[in-house]
C-alpha cells in the first residue's frame, strides 16, 4: 500500500480495523483522542461499530461483553482513564478475554498534564489492578512499530486469551511519521478458533460462559494457576527487544523504551563518531522484561544508563535483571519535560569521568 | 503571493499549516516587515504555533496565543487580542487556523471582524495524508472549511510529504493532484512547499512558486542543535 504520513493516533486506529478489529468502546482524554476520533470516522466504513461511553468504567466494561462474543475489540485511553477501567482491565483478565487496550501515557500523579509521560510503567508491567494477573504490554517507539504491534497484540491476545497493553507516551499518539500497510497479514500466532466465545447456545454445544467469579476456592486456585502458566509461556515465547552496538566494545549499556529511547539513539551516534562507545538494549515487551537480554549486556559494560520519562518505575526491573554486578545511573525528566540528546550525551560524560552518582541499592 | 494584510492558514489536521505558517513569518520578520502570528489551533494539544513562542520572540514576532499556565492546556482558548487585530493593525497577521473544519469553526466565530478584502486564505494540503487521498476528498474538505470558516479560500498551499523520506517524485506528485484540486475548486496553486533540500530542484521542474521550509516543528530525537529539555516540539 502507499506510504502515508499519519499520527501515531490515527496509525494505532488503522491497524486495529486492518487487524479486523470492527468494535471500540473508549471515553475521550487528552492526547489520545485522536484514536476514537479516527475510529468514529473508519468503523462505519467497515460495517463496524464506535461507541463514546459515558465514562471509561462503561467504555471498559462494554469491551468485556464485546469479546465475551468472541470478535476483536480495542479501547485506548491516557493514563487517569486507564485508572478509571482497572476494575474491568482485572476482570478481562479473569475471565480471559481477549482484548486490545492503548495507552497513551501522559504526565500524573492524579490529572497531571497532558505533555508526554512514562509513568504508567508500574501500572502497566506489575499493578494495574487488583489480583493475580499480567497483561502482556508492548512499547512502540515509531508510529510504524505502534502500528505493527497494535496488529500483533490482537494476535497475542487471541492466542493467550489476555488483555494486551500498548504502552505509548504521549509522543507516539500525537507525532506524524511515515507508515506503509501490507496489502495483506498473517496472524503471528496459529489461531484456534474461539469455541469459548458466548455467541448462542442453540441447544447444540455446551453453554458458554464468560465470568471471573469463581466462588469455589479450589476452583479459583486451579484458575489462578493455569493463569499463571500462561504468563509463564508469555515469559519464555513473547520477550521481545532491540539491541543497539552490541557488537563492539562498550563502556556505558543504556537501557531505554519507547520515543525516550530514541532520543538516546541520538546520542549514541553522536558519541560514538567522537569515539565514545555506548551501547542500548531497548526493550519492546515490557512484560515479559527482557531480563536476559539487559543482563547479558550490562555484563560487557562498565555501567549500566536507565533512561525514562519517570521517577525511575524501570529501575527494578534493570535491577532485577543486573543485579549488584554493575553500578546502575539514571536520567530522567518528568511532567511533560523530555530528555535531549545533549542531556544523554553529558549524562554519559559524567559517567565516564566518575562525576555521575549512582543509583543507591536499597 | 502572501502580500494582503491578513494570511489564513487552513487544512486537514496534520497537513503541515502550523509549519509553513512559522516559516513564512520567519521569512516575513527577517525581511524587515512587523508580523504578527495568531494561534487558533483548538485540536491538537502537541506542536502547536505557542510552542515556538521563544524562537518566534527572537524573531521579533509577536504570538497571540495562551500563555502561561494555560501554555499547555487542551482548552478550547481564543484569546480576545486576536479580535482587534483583525479590525485594524498595521502589522502583517498570519492565522495558524486548527485542523480540519472542527477547527475552522474558531475562525468563523471571527468572522464578523475578519476584513475579507484584505485577506487571503489557503489551503494547506498533503496528499500523503490519510484523510485527503484524491483532489476530490481535498475539495471537498474546502467546502467544509469554507462553510464553518465564513471565509473562501482562495488558493491552495500544496505541501505532500513525508517528512525524512519525501522524494522529489513525491513532491510532484502531491503538486498533480493539488492542481487538479484547484481545477475543480477554480482557484489557483499559490506555491508548493518543499524541504530546503528539495527546493532547488522543485523550481526547475515547476512554475509555481516554491516554498523553501526548514522544519521547525519536530520531536526531541529529531532537533539538530539548541535542543533544550523542556517541553518544547519544535527548534527553540
Amino acid at each position: 500500500m502507499t506510504k502515508k504520513l499519519m499520527k501515531g493516533s490515527e496509525a494505532i486506529g488503522e491497524a486495529a480495523v486492518q487487524a479486523g478489529c470492527h468494535l471500540f468502546f473508549g471515553y475521550p482524554i487528552t492526547p489520545q483522542n485522536e484514536i476514537p476520533e479516527y475510529m468514529s470516522m473508519r468503523l462505519p466504513q467497515v460495517g463496524g461499530t464506535f461507541v463514546q461511553a459515558e465514562s471509561e468504567v462503561a467504555a471498559s466494561n462494554m469491551l468485556y461483553g464485546a469479546a465475551g462474543s468472541g470478535e476483536r475489540v480495542m479501547t485506548s485511553s491516557s493514563s487517569p482513564g486507564i485508572s478509571l477501567m482497572a476494575e474491568a482491565i482485572s476482570y478481562l483478565a479473569g475471565a480471559e478475554l481477549p482484548v486490545v487496550i492503548v495507552n497513551i501515557m501522559r504526565g500524573g500523579p492524579g490529572l497531571g498534564g497532558i505533555l508526554p509521560s512514562q509513568s504508567d510503567y508500574f501500572q502497566a508491567t506489575k499493578g494495574t489492578a487488583h489480583g493475580d494477573f499480567r497483561l502482556l504490554v508492548l512499547a512502540p517507539w515509531s508510529v510504524q512499530e505502534a502500528a505493527n504491534l497494535v496488529q500483533d497484540a490482537f494476535d497475542l491476545a487471541d492466542y493467550y486469551r489476555n488483555p494486551v497493553l500498548i504502552l505509548g507516551d504521549g509522543l507516539i499518539g500525537q507525532m506524524m511519521e511515515p507508515v506503509e500497510f501490507a496489502d495483506s497479514r498473517e496472524p503471528i500466532k496459529v489461531l484456534p478458533p474461539k469455541t469459548w466465545a458466548a455467541t448462542g447456545h442453540n441447544g447444540s454445544k455446551p453453554r458458554s460462559v464468560i465470568n471471573s467469579l469463581f466462588l469455589d476456592p479450589e476452583e479459583l486456585e486451579r484458575h489462578n494457576f493455569h493463569l499463571k502458566e500462561k504468563y509463564d509461556r508469555m515469559e519464555r515465547d513473547e520477550v521481545r527487544y532491540e539491541a543497539h552496538g552490541l557488537d563492539t566494545d562498550y563502556d556505558v549499556l543504556i537501557v531505554a523504551y519507547g520515543t525516550v529511547a530514541r532520543v538516546c539513539l541520538t546520542a549514541l551516534e553522536e558519541l560514538a563518531e567522537e569515539g565514545v562507545k555506548v551501547a542500548m538494549v531497548r526493550p519492546v515487551s515490557l512484560f515479559p522484561y527482557p531480563s536476559a537480554a539487559v543482563r547479558e549486556a550490562a555484563a560487557g559494560a562498565k555501567a549500566v544508563l536507565v533512561v525514562e520519562l519517570s521517577m525511575g518505575q524501570m529501575i527494578e526491573d534493570v535491577r532485577l535483571a543486573v543485579g549488584r554486578s554493575k553500578p546502575i545511573h539514571f536520567l530522567n525528566r518528568v511532567g511533560g519535560m523530555l530528555i535531549s540528546p545533549d542531556a544523554v550525551i553529558d549524562k554519559i560524560r559524567a559517567i565516564e569521568d566518575g562525576s555521575s552518582e549512582e543509583v543507591r541499592h536499597a | 503571493m502572501f502580500d494582503k494584510r491578513v494570511t489564513v492558514l487552513v487544512g486537514h489536521f496534520g497537513s503541515g499549516k502550523t509549519e509553513i505558517a512559522l516559516n513564512l513569518a520567519m521569512d516575513l520578520a527577517s525581511r524587515g516587515l512587523p508580523v504578527t502570528m495568531a494561534d487558533l489551533d483548538v485540536v491538537k494539544p502537541y506542536f502547536r504555533t505557542r510552542s515556538a513562542r521563544g524562537l518566534l520572540t527572537e524573531s521579533g514576532i509577536e504570538l497571540l496565543a495562551p500563555d502561561g499556565s494555560n501554555l499547555h492546556a487542551d482548552l478550547p482558548i481564543i484569546v480576545p487580542q486576536i479580535r482587534s487585530h483583525l479590525r485594524r493593525s498595521d502589522r502583517k497577521l498570519i492565522i495558524d487556523v486548527g485542523g480540519d473544519d472542527v477547527g475552522a469553526r474558531v475562525l468563523g466565530s471571527l468572522s464578523d471582524v475578519v476584513p475579507v478584502a484584505e485577506t487571503e486564505c489557503f489551503l494547506v494540503v498533503n496528499f500523503r495524508r490519510p484523510s485527503t487521498p484524491d483532489p476530490r476528498s481535498a475539495a471537498a474538505m474546502v467546502r467544509q472549511i469554507e462553510a464553518v470558516g465564513r471565509l473562501p479560500v482562495t488558493g491552495l498551499i500544496s505541501n505532500t510529504h513525508l517528512l525524512d523520506e519525501t522524494t522529489l517524485e513525491i513532491v510532484v506528485e502531491g503538486l498533480q493532484s493539488a492542481r487538479k484540486t484547484a481545477e475543480l475548486l477554480d482557484i489557483p496553486v499559490v506555491a508548493a512547499a518543499a524541504s530546503e533540500v528539495l527546493a532547488d530542484e522543485l523550481r526547475t521542474v515547476i512554475d509555481e512558486p516554491v516554498l523553501a521550509l526548514r522544519r521547525i516543528v519536530m520531536p526531541p530525537f529529531d532537533m539538530p542543535k539548541h535542543r533544550a529539555a523542556g517541553p518544547l516540539f519544535v527548534v527553540n
